[in-house]
């Protein structure tokens, strides 16, 4: 939102609305009982056993959790700066997470046992494959969209029914129509390159779009002022617009990367062991596929946090370059 | 419009000519190359998983890696998902499949069973605290299991096995709400939430629930084993050299006493031969 001097009075010093939270918040445990929490056996002591103390205990575990609460967004309220503010409402989020994860009882152990081959076998594979099917996605992106901002109906009516189909279908349906189809006229590949044309052609169709839009924001001056030197289609192309283009395209595309490393993950039906796919098996043995789930969705996490952190770097230097 | 139709002949006709062109070749390959692909599943101990050195490991995959040293060929494991397997028309992505697939009519339609090499007792297991007692109790009742495999047709009385000595069997449970899920152990995921919660009972093969009660899920086995599955080596249709070939060695696994010691190392019981 645009930060400006006019300022309200912050709700959270209203003591009507404290209480309206309050009894909101209260209502809210009061429904879903949580004396049988954590909250419930601090309380026993006071009250006994958690599962004897009926209503009224049911009601004192309630009423210390929405005051808990209550007082934790009060205390984050006066602290002074809006950084501090983030960092420690994330370190709260976090923990709360952790320890709804910790409550499951896994096997650390086992995880352990487990990670290192998660990272260098799963990981790898699905960053690979993520990689090389972004990089043959933006070619074919580049090429769709000319084709589709083309005068030719020949072209257009390709891309545009290219861009049709792959947006219309599933991707877990491409992959299988990819790796079951190509076979019935003669190519035979393997899992991971028909995972990747998968990938590539899906994440094209919807680049195509994404590359059209920046190119067609180059403003229709710049096409006019080559044409008016003689420059032929190419050079204007190679030379004038993709290089104004670019800095629109490139944020964009970063989301796509980080789309596709999750989706990535649909390719492993077909038996490429990628992330997902040991997720799912690994644990199968010993019957320890939560620990396998939750380890696999950390990683996943992690994987894309480091890149939304590469990709806001990204977009701050061509908005750097742009306001210059 | 008119166009269409012999366009699309033409094209079809195509289609089979390329799918079939390199039919009965595959045990050559096998030999020249000294390399066999096999296809397996990562997702069912104690046949086939990966064990702790990451390996895959099982029943399964001991008996594919005999059937390979047999053939003199190094074997190559894939894993790709069942129903992929079962759908056939593998192009020589994969020579053979060694994972418990049992022989059944609808299946042979599009791959062939050289031989089988052991049965399995599938068997009905319900949440421990269940007072359903015998197999028919599920009547009507949630009842989960894999996507595509003989439970899921057992459950659609439309299971037909097409081996010969296996035993025959009834369809004991009427009108039950099948789910399926990717494989028996999602199953018994939410079988262990509670009788009734999400499931009432599972139908799976026995060793599944054995290793699973074995893991510490709260489940029992109710009743006597449901069917004896036979389950058989499998390869594409269309080489019947290979297919004879694999049927002499694994009876000659069988009559060797391999294919038992490897049943008793993996199941604790003989499950090789039939009872």
């Amino acid at each position: 939102m645009i930060q400006d001097t006019v300022t309200d009075e912050v709700l959270l010093r209203k003591p009507k609305f404290i209480a309206f939270l309050f009894s909101i918040i209260l209502l809210c445990f009061f429904i879903i009982d949580p004396s049988q929490s954590i909250m419930g056996e601090l309380l026993e002591p006071a009250l006994g056993d958690p599962e004897k103390s009926g209503i009224y205990g049911h009601f004192i575990t309630s009423f210390m959790l929405s005051a808990l609460l209550v007082l934790n967004l009060l205390a984050i309220s006066f602290i002074p700066r809006f950084r501090f503010q983030v960092i420690v409402v994330w370190v709260q989020l976090l923990i709360l997470f952790l320890s709804f994860f910790y409550s499951f009882d896994l096997s650390f152990v086992f995880i352990r046992s487990k990670i290192w081959f998660m990272i260098t076998q799963g990981i790898f594979t699905t960053l690979y494959v993520s990689a090389i099917s972004i990089v043959i996605a933006s070619f074919i992106a580049i090429i769709g969209a000319i084709a589709k901002m083309s005068s030719n109906g020949f072209a257009f009516a390709i891309a545009s029914f290219y861009t049709s189909f792959f947006r219309g279908l599933p991707l877990l349906m491409q992959v299988y129509l990819i790796y079951l189809g190509l076979p019935q006229i003669g190519y035979v590949i393997d899992a991971v390159p028909a995972g990747i044309i998968a990938l590539s052609l899906c994440y094209g169709a919807y680049m195509t779009e994404i590359f059209r839009a920046g190119i067609m924001s180059i403003d229709a001056g710049q096409w006019e002022g080559s044409r008016a030197l003689g420059f032929k289609f190419s050079l204007i192309m190679r030379k004038i617009i993709l290089p104004q283009s670019i800095p629109l395209i490139i944020p964009p595309t970063g989301n796509q990367f980080i789309a596709m490393l999750k989706d990535s993950s649909l390719v492993s039906v077909i038996g490429v062991w990628e992330l997902m796919f040991l997720a799912r098996t690994l644990g199968n043995k010993t019957f320890n596929h939560m620990e396998m789930l939750i380890t696999a969705a950390m990683l996943y996490w992690m994987m894309t946090m480091v890149l939304e952190l590469i990709q806001s770097r990204i977009e701050r230097k061509y908005q750097k370059r742009q306001s210059r | 419009m008119r166009l269409l139709k012999p366009v699309l002949g033409a094209v079809l006709v195509g289609l089979l000519l390329v799918s079939n062109a390199n039919a009965g070749a595959v045990l050559d390959k096998i030999m020249s190359s000294k390399t066999i692909k096999i296809a397996t599943d990562a997702n069912w101990p104690p046949q086939s998983f990966i064990n702790d050195k990451n390996e895959m490991d099982g029943f399964d995959v001991d008996v594919a890696r005999e059937i390979a040293k047999r053939l003199d060929a190094k074997v190559e494991f894939i894993t790709p998902s069942w129903d992929i397997i079962t759908a056939g028309n593998w192009n020589g992505r994969w020579d053979m499949h060694v994972g418990s697939m049992t022989p059944t009519k609808q299946r042979a339609e599009v791959l062939a069973f050289p031989a089988v090499y052991y049965y399995t007792p599938a068997a009905v297991a319900v949440h421990k605290s269940s007072k359903i007692s015998n197999v028919s109790g599920l009547n009507g009742k949630k009842v989960g299991t894999g996507t595509g495999t003989t439970f899921e047709l057992y459950l659609q009385q439309s299971l037909t096995i097409d081996a010969e000595g296996a035993p025959k069997f009834d369809f004991q449970i009427d009108k039950p709400t099948i789910k399926s899920y990717e494989t028996s152990v999602v199953a018994l995921d939410d079988l262990r939430l509670g009788d009734g919660v999400r499931l009432d009972g599972v139908v799976s093969s026995l060793p599944v629930f054995l290793e699973a009660i074995e893991n510490g899920y709260p489940i029992k086995v109710i009743g006597d084993p449901i069917f004896y599955e036979p389950l058989a080596v499998t390869i594409d249709l269309g080489d019947s050299e290979l297919n004879s070939k694999v049927a002499s060695i694994v009876s000659a696994m069988s009559s060797d006493g391999v294919l038992k010691k490897l049943s008793v190392k993996w199941y604790g019981v003989d499950y090789a031969t039939v009872k």
